[in-house]
């Protein structure tokens, strides 16, 4: 049956995001009719985006793993609505930050901060990123990565939202406002209240 | 993405934006990419993955509900079996032999002076048949001594049970026993028959004297009920006597017969200690 959250879901028109070629098209075209050759290529081409954003709104790669899990299953879902002639990515990324908002409001989410809060801070996964040739260029990134995703965990989820849409993601503003459903201006105010509080936080970890 | 209008930053924030910007891609584990690509390109994402053991026989449930009374039955049966090796005791004793030659029992004759052999030979329901010029005197510790005296020929009665089966009956061919109880006797239930009488026997001393004109019975304390086979059952009370004809005439009351007042006496004393020592 299909997912009709999932259906209804209007991905912003990204002002940035460039319309798929030709082949891309056909390929997507494929995806709708859940061609397994496609649905692998499309797989591998927005796993890393999908994994890679949930992880940093959520800051727990179990968590971040059931995530990304539930997000392809609502593109498994409603393959068939796809637009192959839109840029698939902002349709992705409603659907995995409308994930993440529905986990932030349920109770098992707030029942898991609550004990999170009494056990004090939870360990972030230690290896963040894939690493490089050099050891410890990587330990010293690796190490950088883990204060800033601690930092980012310590914002409220509509502040860490805004930024991780914006600087990570790659987001405008008109996108990120249409996304979480404020008007433009709201979501420029809330950016920029998120990068002010983010500041504070590094100034004390990062120096 | 979209080219939003440069903002004015603090040095600080922007040195976060740019933490922010900076941030890789986080690896996930290759066992959980592998297995989700494989799903998704394969249509069972989101499938339940539970694994299925089988449910042992114990846990099925009609089984179970099987089980529930066969296990009751199996309890039940356990307790009566319990209960019916632990109520019954040791049976019969003996305590005393008087007298040369054997006892035949079951028609088999058993040496007076094997005492032992005696022992194992006078179980419940065995026909016993004593010599002139002897005499046995046989316990149980539900309470109650039986002695039988010469030339008695008697079918012994079950000991009575500790908790169940605590009415008996045993049989006077011919000859005569006395009996006497104890309190731990209480409650229990001993039926004499003889050809023409029946004697209940609740707790007290008397005697049965099996007779060739009827049967006799003396009683030395407490009350026991005599009647005819079949007919109306009387109280007996102590120092009295009750004899059941059995030519068809009445039965007729009279005083205890003074010789066997005495000898029920001597016997009610031999044994009183002993009665008195047995558990209730």
């Amino acid at each position: 049956m299909p997912d009709r959250s999932v259906e209804d879901v209007t991905a912003p028109a990204v002002s940035g995001s460039k319309p798929p070629g030709a082949a891309e098209a056909a390929e997507l075209e494929r995806v709708r009719a859940r061609d397994p050759e496609a649905l692998a290529v499309f797989f591998e081409r927005h796993f890393d985006r999908v994994y890679g954003l949930v992880y940093r709104l959520l800051g727990d790669r179990t968590l971040a793993e059931d995530m990304t899990q539930e997000v392809f299953l609502k593109v498994h879902r409603a393959a068939h609505t796809i637009d192959p002639a839109r840029d698939p990515v902002p349709w992705l990324v409603t659907i995995a930050h409308n994930a993440c908002r529905d986990l932030w409001r349920s109770n098992a989410w707030k029942l898991t901060r609550r004990a999170a809060s009494l056990d004090g801070d939870s360990p972030l996964a230690e290896t963040l990123s894939r690493g490089t040739n050099d050891p410890e260029r990587d330990a010293l990134r690796n190490e950088r990565e883990r204060l800033v995703q601690e930092a980012l965990q310590k914002l409220p989820e509509n502040l860490r939202t805004a930024i991780v849409l914006h600087d990570y993601q790659g987001l405008g503003h008109d996108e990120i406002a249409a996304l979480t459903g404020v008007n433009h201006a709201a979501a420029r105010k809330r950016y920029s209240r998120a990068l002010a509080a983010l500041a504070i936080i590094l100034k004390g970890t990062l120096g | 993405m979209s080219p939003d209008r440069p903002e004015s930053l603090t040095p600080e924030e922007a040195r976060a934006r740019e933490a922010v910007r900076s941030l890789g891609v986080p690896a996930a584990d290759p066992a959980f990419r592998a297995r989700l690509q494989r799903d998704f390109v394969a249509g069972r994402i989101g499938e339940r993955r539970v694994l299925t053991l089988p449910v042992p026989w114990y846990r099925r449930p009609a089984l179970r509900l099987a089980l529930v009374p066969a296990t009751f039955a199996a309890l039940a049966a356990l307790a009566v079996a319990v209960l019916s090796v632990t109520d019954r005791g040791p049976g019969w004793t003996l305590m005393m032999a008087r007298g040369d030659g054997s006892v035949t029992v079951d028609g088999a004759p058993v040496s007076l002076a094997s005492r032992a052999d005696l022992t194992r030979a006078l179980h419940p329901g065995a026909r016993v048949s004593v010599p002139a010029n002897a005499e046995l005197e046989l316990m149980s510790a539900a309470g109650l001594v039986v002695q039988v005296t010469e030339g008695t020929e008697l079918t012994l009665p079950a000991t009575p049970g500790r908790w169940m089966n605590r009415h008996v009956t045993g049989r006077i061919h011919h000859g005569e026993i006395r009996v006497t109880t104890g309190s731990a006797f209480a409650g229990a239930h001993l039926q004499v028959r003889t050809p023409e009488a029946t004697v209940e026997v609740t707790g007290t001393t008397l005697a049965v004297i099996c007779e060739p004109t009827g049967t006799c019975v003396c009683v030395q304390s407490g009350v026991v009920k005599v009647g005819a086979r079949g007919g109306r059952m009387e109280a007996v009370p102590e120092g009295r006597r009750r004899y059941v004809f059995n030519d068809g005439r009445p039965p007729e009351s009279a005083e205890i017969r003074p010789t066997e007042g005495v000898a029920l006496g001597e016997f009610r004393d031999s044994r009183s200690r002993w009665l008195e020592n047995q558990p209730r």
